[in-house]
């Protein structure tokens, strides 16, 4: 069998090779296109700002650093959700039973890869000899290690209230008034790899606001800062990874994350969470990834490593960081001074006094584990990890937060296991956390039962047939399941005091149609801060895509989400929730002209209604025309765009090409149009340039942003410079 | 009754904004099809999306008339010529809406280039006259709109079209009164050789919402075509028939708004060349 399809694949391999180049370029936007629509439905269901970068490096290292289909790395490609698990199962069985793939096109005739998922993964992967037990050697890294360095520059043109001139005297009065630093960001980043395997680099960032070298303070308010003024880069951060060293499955030194099971008890950094529905809801933990991204929160800096025999797989970390954090000073009866830290910040931004003076104010320390074993279609793992910090968490008490984490020392365990076979999936993990430091915690025990403390979630998918799946989940997290490290599926980004069920569809009735729908119903089993009694709410989506042709995608989008939060009614006695929904429909076109000209076209409307009786619409149109000519160094994308939504509640999520390494989802509310220029060009073989500049002009409006953010004026203007060079 | 009618919701759709009617879809077909052109072709894609006149072959005159509401005073008068050379489309358009009392006039100088199949680009620049009655004199600006098609596949034809993209303003005005951006796209898609409907999106940063539009036509006998269409934000349905010879067509189309009546629209083209 293998040796006929040698065959017959030689005879093609001549006409397939020619047509490779503009298929290649055509399916680096497929990918993209899969990703836009994940990051945006990520965006819009987390209410913070999310720095994309760190999520999106995996992404781009694997574009660039394709993964060899005959190694065990194509796993990755399902965690990155390229591939289904079934997929991937029914890849493992081919290599299985016809050896190691000499071709990609073989690709097509693995059960259950359509034109879709080879147009995905055919630039993130390569066939090559399975190479992960060649011997390392000094002489072979040095010669064919691929090194980066990449250079960044960011900047809002426009002078924003934080950066006006200031003097000692407004300082000392309101201390946060005004940015210390310059509005300029930027980052430096160097990585080395060697085939995947040996992998090292480090990163320096400066945000807009922080001080640089360049920056003066004056006295004053330097011995105000005391120890914390510091100038010049605010973030440092390296790795040293090492794969495939013997029974060293994988070892890291410096900033790493950690993924393990279903990422109830360990998932530091970002996760797509709900927003990758379908069947790709099950997660899979790829135990140790090393962090070459620049962000500042989420992630562990120490050692970790992992060693693997037969079918066992053991991890052991260690972590040890300086984070933000707000402390306070308390005497103590017998008049000793002791802290306790009231909240701890995220932003891993320093411009102010006060972020400044909260900078790295705390050291938490995580030590932990994770233990599995892998059969043939089962495998189950152990997670443990203990955290603590060098002074106790003591929130401002409220109902709501009665149950989050506090004290100094928190434990966390947990059982993950899953099952793949045929035509079933079974996954799922139970956690629990123990928080045994009472000392700081009077009060908090009430309510707080055993089994609150428990969290699990259970799921099936089933694929009846080739084109058609269907996933159940359920999940129930107590309200008092505390986890610094929690990411795994759910709704918000709190894995706690929550209950749901989730079913999720995904079809292909008909060749170029695909149609991907859920409904997650759920429930807040505690107050939350928005809501200050136990509340409700569902998310259902819809959204049905065709291709006309191979230059031509279309998708048709529905969402409605129902939660609840308090009411604003003023003349209320007493905080009481109501329901809110937001429905928004979205139609999305791709075609591409000739081979130099894509196009791309999105009208959205949304809508936002309350109890209370608010009504609010918001609507947006644009025009994307991207000029990349073939065997040319440069290109060009261009946006115009106006949008008109009245309020922040039935605001537009938007997602915008940037610079490579960069990703931005805009957030647009009021009325204005938005355009943005981008462009590319490789000097050299090895050096690529890239720049945006980006403008948003309001009609309704004088005066943009409130706070240090304020702008004098009805534009704002946005430039990012970035040279890659590449050895 | 009608005319009271009329100052009612002119009072109550202009009390927040007043927007203008510079751009509204020429054409007896784009009226009975609900408005919706920006995917489709001919001489009066001069004013719904000059992209569309890339192709034309024929040297044309068009004229067109709408008697909105059936009031003269609404009235929407059009004129457009165009000369398709061999650098690609020229074209002069002149269009007024209003009466003596008060009017609005634009008047276009457009281009319009095949790139080949996939791509037509249309531009055209204009000049905008506001002219209103009893001493309050005419204010004037200078604005232009810009328009794409493409023929992705034999059946469907996609097009999107921005009259004013860089939002300029009536400087002479107390107010410096907004000249609204327009935005519209939308698709054309050919069910059989002859029937083909289309449908659109128009967004118009002086006005609440969006307007969506659709319109169905269909060659009954030859040469001889049944339209239908519908429109939102108003609310407007439209019905009309057509009529072309090699050297003439002739396009009729009425629309019925709820509250406001009914509105007929006439359109000729008459074209010379091979």
């Amino acid at each position: 069998m293998k040796r006929l399809v040698f065959i017959i694949l030689s005879f093609f391999a001549a006409s397939i090779a020619k047509a490779q180049i503009a298929i290649d370029t055509l399916n680096t936007e497929v990918l993209n296109q899969l990703l836009i629509e994940q990051i945006e439905r990520l965006a819009e269901d987390s209410d913070e700002d999310i720095d994309f970068e760190e999520l999106l490096e995996n992404y781009i290292f694997f574009s660039e650093n394709p993964i060899n289909i005959n190694s065990e790395d194509v796993m990755q490609l399902v965690e990155l959700r390229l591939l289904s698990v079934f997929q991937y199962e029914e890849l493992k069985r081919y290599r299985r039973y016809y050896g190691d793939f000499l071709f990609l096109e073989e690709l097509e005739m693995v059960e259950g890869f359509d034109e879709q998922t080879l147009a995905i993964i055919r630039p993130v992967v390569y066939v090559g000899k399975d190479q992960s037990k060649d011997k390392l050697t000094l002489n072979k890294m040095a010669r064919y290690g691929k090194h980066q360095i990449v250079g960044r520059y960011e900047q809002i043109l426009e002078k924003q209230q934080g950066y006006e001139p200031y003097d000692d005297s407004l300082l000392l009065a309101k201390p946060n008034s005004r940015y210390l630093g310059s509005p300029q960001k930027y980052q430096f980043k160097y990585t080395y790899n060697y085939r995947n395997r040996i992998r090292a680099g480090f990163v320096l960032k400066k945000d807009a606001g922080e001080l640089f070298f360049t920056d003066k303070v004056s006295d004053t308010i330097q011995a105000l800062l005391g120890k914390n003024y510091r100038k010049g880069f605010d973030f440092f951060g390296f790795h040293l990874y090492a794969k495939d060293l013997g029974i060293v499955k994988a070892a890291v030194l410096g900033d790493y994350q950690l993924a393990f099971g279903q990422g109830l008890t360990m998932w530091s950094g970002l996760s797509f969470g709900k927003a990758g529905a379908g069947s790709s809801v099950m997660k899979q933990g790829r135990g140790i990834i090393p962090k070459s991204s620049a962000s500042e929160y989420g992630f562990l800096r120490g050692a970790a490593v992992t060693l693997g025999g037969g079918p066992f797989r053991g991890t052991v970390f260690y972590s040890n960081r300086w984070i933000d954090a707000n402390v306070s000073v308390f005497d103590t009866i017998d008049n000793e001074v002791a802290e306790f830290v009231s909240s701890l910040q995220e932003t891993g931004y320093h411009r102010t006094i006060g972020e400044l003076q909260d900078r790295h104010a705390i050291r938490q320390q995580v030590i932990g584990g994770h233990l599995s074993y892998a059969m043939n279609h089962f495998e189950v793992g152990y997670t443990a990890h203990h955290t603590w910090l060098s002074a106790p968490l003591q929130l401002k008490p409220s109902h709501y937060n009665q149950f989050y984490f506090q004290g100094q020392k928190l434990t966390n365990q947990g059982i993950d296991f899953k099952y793949v076979k045929g035509k079933y999936a079974l996954f799922g993990e139970v956690a629990m956390s123990m928080n045994f430091d009472s000392t700081a915690l009077a009060g908090v025990s009430v309510g707080s039962t055993t089994l609150n403390r428990f969290a699990g979630l259970v799921a099936l998918t089933v694929k009846p047939a080739g084109y058609l799946n269907f996933t159940l989940m359920y999940r129930d997290f107590g309200r008092a399941y505390q986890n610094l490290f929690s990411n795994a599926f759910g709704e918000g980004s709190r894995n706690q005091g929550q209950r749901g069920i989730y079913l999720g569809v995904e079809a292909a009735p008909a060749p170029y149609w695909h149609i991907l729908a859920y409904a997650d119903q759920f429930q807040f089993t505690w107050l939350t801060s928005q809501a200050y009694a136990p509340s409700r709410g569902h998310d259902y989506y819809l959204r049905i895509s065709h291709s006309f042709n191979r230059r031509t995608h279309a998708y048709l989008q529905f969402r409605s989400k129902t939660k609840m939060k308090n009411s604003t009614d003023g003349f209320a006695f007493t905080h009481y929730p109501i329901s809110y929904t937001k429905n928004a429909v979205r139609f999305n076109i791709n075609y591409q002209m000739g081979s130099d000209f894509h196009f791309c076209n999105k009208a959205e409307y949304a809508h936002y209604h309350n109890d209370d009786g608010i009504n609010e619409h918001g609507y947006f149109l644009c025009q994307d025309v991207a000029y990349k000519p073939e065997n040319k160094p440069f290109s060009l994308t261009f946006r115009y765009a106006i949008f008109d939504a009245k309020d922040y509640n039935a605001r537009i999520y938007t997602y915008e090409s940037d610079i490579l390494y960069s990703f931005s989802v805009l957030t647009l509310y009021g009325k204005g149009m938005r355009v943005y220029l981008l462009g590319k060009v490789k000097l050299f073989n090895a050096l690529t340039l890239y720049a945006r500049i980006g403008r948003t002009i309001y009609s309704d409006r004088d005066q943009i942003g409130s706070g240090l953010t304020l702008i004098d004026g009805n534009h704002k203007t946005d430039l990012k410079v970035e040279a890659i060079w590449k050895l | 009754m009608k005319k009271f009618l009329l100052l009612f919701t002119i009072i109550l759709t202009t009390s927040t904004l007043f927007a203008y009617d510079f751009i509204h879809p020429m054409g007896g077909r784009a009226a009975a099809m609900g408005g919706s052109s920006v995917a489709s072709q001919g001489l009066w894609a001069m004013q719904n999306n000059p992209a569309g006149m890339a192709n034309l072959e024929k040297i044309s005159l068009g004229l067109y008339y709408e008697n909105r509401w059936l009031m003269p005073e609404t009235a929407y008068k059009c004129g457009a010529f165009a000369l398709p050379t061999k650098f690609g489309c020229l074209g002069l358009s002149f269009n007024q809406f209003g009466s003596s009392k008060y009017n609005e006039n634009k008047f276009g100088l457009a281009y319009a280039k095949d790139f080949g199949r996939y791509l037509q680009i249309g531009l055209q620049l204009d000049y905008l006259l506001l002219k209103i009655g009893n001493d309050y004199g005419s204010f004037s600006a200078v604005t232009f709109e810009l328009g794409i098609q493409s023929q992705v596949t034999d059946k469907l034809t996609l097009g999107t079209y921005i009259f004013n993209p860089v939002n300029f303003s009536f400087k002479q005005t107390l107010n410096h009164e907004k000249i609204p951006i327009v935005m519209r796209f939308g698709l054309a898609y050919k069910f059989t050789k002859d029937f083909i409907g289309q449908c659109e999106i128009e967004k118009d940063s002086e006005r609440e919402g969006v307007s969506l539009r659709g319109g169905l036509e269909f060659e009954a006998v030859r040469n001889f075509f049944v339209r239908a269409g519908i429109q939102t934000n108003p609310g407007i349905l439209s019905f009309g028939l057509g009529y072309a010879i090699s050297f003439a067509q002739v396009n009729v189309a009425a629309q019925l708004h709820n509250e406001l009546g009914a509105s007929v629209q006439i359109g000729m083209i008459f074209s010379i060349g091979k």
